[in-house]
């Protein structure tokens, strides 16, 4: 009898929280807005060789410096190249950048942040010193001086954004894991013999999920604008590929003759992938953090 | 308060030791050998040997990271490749510039997330606190050297008048007048993003305050609106805005990076962007030390504050 109650009661849980977040979902305006201007980013990213009009690279200087018309919405560069058809290839690169540099702190930091919280001791304090050490360092200075040692290319822009992004991961999941590696599920985990890499991913790692979704929307806009500003500097990819902040720096020298166009398109994307970003992660954070969650 | 910052700087010295070994391991890991860039057009291998004796790379990475480590806490910070200068000379040179734009675009961040922060608090979801909140929004997701374009470009060029130069600096003891002009743009864009977060936490500290018992019974004994918010509400609610301002004081070099590449500014900033292209590691190297010692000990300096200015937080209970 307690053998069939217990799924059913756990079943019914598990849907009154999945119908709770979707209701929070369809509540929440800045959740839509930021989630769908980040698949259009996405969708532009992932199919920018076909809905591109024009090839980002090729030089046609019959057509240079041409404000924007019906035929290149966004103008055209000194170079004769479609700002439009840059930007949307821009994407990828930014996007790329933000997704990769993310994962490498999300698994780098949150692999450290488990151990040290889980393991404790010397462990813990080594860790954490390390972490203390890379916090030390300004992020964006952090991320220029990487870069700078590795080499101004679009991989070493993904490590070096990557490595700033770390103890963010590690010291936000060493403090969820200190908060509920005393609870009673965890001891009974550990009273029944689990293994304590069974502990860590099974019983610890789900309760650190919800706030670890939150910061890696949340380190994604910060990812896409550390890629810019190295970009921008020539730490990122090198020309003729298409960089948003690359493209910024660039029109500056025409900036003087007024050719606004070279910038503009650039800056919206950034501040168009950025925004949606840092909205989306506001959103969710209202939508998975139980305590806000309750008094909605 | 003595045996707490005591404490607190003998806390820093593994993160401090920790820091160093990762500015000196960055100039190392780079696969450019930092003599062929010291030698410039002279590539004879004698004298490529000489330079590397010289300059001590020949010896193993321990010795060479004593070596530099103990020029470092001597205030030497080694000689720029291009130009043979002090690295330690170059950046104190530049540094009343930096701090000049720092400080400008802290003094504009601070006063009007105070003025606005607090007006919007005060007159919630009117006009204004829903502007705050849409500039609190756009100013963090808003790129700096994008921000910098549009300004030079506005006050530089469309607007008849040329009310701004585009960049460039005139130090404050030849002209007051240009210098201040040329320093309007740059302050303006650094300010925006501190500006947002500012912003956003004087208007939650100051609404939080608002709601708490205190408050209340200030308001209850008839006590004037304005002696409420400025004696009573704002003392607490500033204790956060504080500690952001703070940090953002340790972070100016970083802050100054981008905006003095924009506007062509020479602070230290700018020396670090020039030097990466050139391979310039000592120079890079000293200024990322630099700006990371100036953010921990900030850091150190907003803990010792708060603990100052909130009395419910005792050095005792910080220390442990």
């Amino acid at each position: 009898m307690a053998g069939t109650t217990v799924p059913l009661t756990l079943g019914r849980a598990r849907n009154e929280r999945v119908a709770s977040t979707i209701y929070l979902l369809r509540r929440n305006p800045r959740m839509i807005v930021g989630g769908l201007i980040v698949l259009a980013w996405l969708f532009v990213a992932a199919f920018a060789p076909i809905i591109a009009p024009f090839d980002p690279i090729k030089v046609n200087v019959i057509d240079s410096l041409q404000s924007p018309n019906a035929t290149h919405w966004l103008g055209t560069d000194d170079l004769g190249r479609d700002v439009f058809s840059r930007v949307l290839w821009g994407s990828r690169i930014s996007l790329s950048v933000g997704l990769i540099s993310v994962s490498i702190g999300l698994l780098v930091g949150t692999s450290l942040g488990l151990a040290a919280g889980y393991l404790g001791g010397k462990f813990d304090l080594i860790i954490m010193r390390g972490i203390d050490a890379l916090l030390a360092f300004p992020a964006l200075i952090l991320a220029i001086a990487i870069t700078s040692a590795l080499g101004p290319q679009i991989q070493n822009a993904m490590i070096a954004i990557g490595i700033v992004a770390i103890p963010a991961y590690a010291r936000l999941t060493r403090g969820q894991v200190l908060a509920v590696r005393a609870r009673e599920f965890i001891v009974a985990a550990r009273t029944i013999g689990c293994s304590p890499l069974r502990i860590v991913m099974r019983h610890i790692f789900p309760n650190v999920m919800n706030a670890l979704i939150v910061q890696a929307t949340l380190s994604t806009a910060f990812a896409i604008l550390a890629e810019a500003a190295l970009s921008f500097l020539g730490l990122g990819p090198q020309p003729p590929f298409p960089s948003w902040g690359q493209d910024i720096n660039y029109s500056q020298r025409y900036l003087p003759n007024l050719k606004w166009w070279m910038s503009v398109g650039p800056g919206l994307a950034i501040f168009s992938a950025v925004f949606a970003f840092n909205f989306l992660s506001d959103a969710l954070r209202d939508a998975l953090d139980p305590r806000l969650r309750r008094s909605a | 308060m003595i045996r707490y910052i005591i404490r607190r700087l003998l806390l820093m010295i593994p993160v401090a030791f920790l820091v160093t070994i990762g500015v000196f391991t960055l100039a190392r890991i780079s696969p450019v050998d930092p003599v062929l860039v010291f030698a410039g057009e002279d590539r004879d291998p004698v004298q490529l040997e000489a330079i590397r004796h010289q300059l001590g790379l020949d010896q193993s990475l321990p010795i060479q990271y004593v070596a530099w480590l103990t020029h470092a806490l001597q205030g030497d910070l080694g000689r720029s490749f291009q130009n043979h200068q002090r690295v330690t000379e170059a950046i104190v040179e530049r540094l009343p510039a930096t701090l000049e734009l720092g400080a400008a675009a802290l003094l504009i961040s601070v006063s009007f997330a105070l003025v606005i922060g607090i007006v919007s608090a005060v007159k919630r979801n009117s006009l204004v606190d829903l502007l705050s909140t849409s500039v609190t929004l756009m100013g963090v997701s808003f790129p700096s050297f994008f921000l910098g374009v549009l300004l030079i470009l506005l006050f530089a060029y469309v607007i008849p008048g040329k009310i701004f130069p585009p960049g460039g600096f005139v130090p404050i003891t030849t002209d007051v007048g240009d210098n201040l002009r040329r320093l309007v743009l740059p302050a303006v864009t650094l300010a925006t993003g501190s500006l947002a977060l500012n912003l956003r936490q004087v208007r939650s500290s100051l609404l939080e305050v608002f709601g708490l018992e205190y408050v209340r019974t200030a308001r209850a004994k008839g006590l004037r609106e304005r002696a409420v918010i400025v004696r009573h509400a704002l003392k607490n609610a500033l204790i956060p805005v504080v500690t952001l301002v703070g940090i953002q004081v340790g972070a100016i070099i970083e802050g100054a990076v981008i905006t003095e590449t924009i506007f062509s500014w020479p602070g230290v900033g700018r020396l670090v962007v020039q030097a990466i292209p050139s391979h310039d590691y000592p120079v890079v190297q000293g200024v990322v030390l630099v700006s990371a010692l100036s953010f921990m000990l900030s850091t150190l300096l907003v803990d010792v504050l708060y603990a100052r200015v909130d009395p419910r937080i005792s050095f005792e209970s910080a220390a442990a």
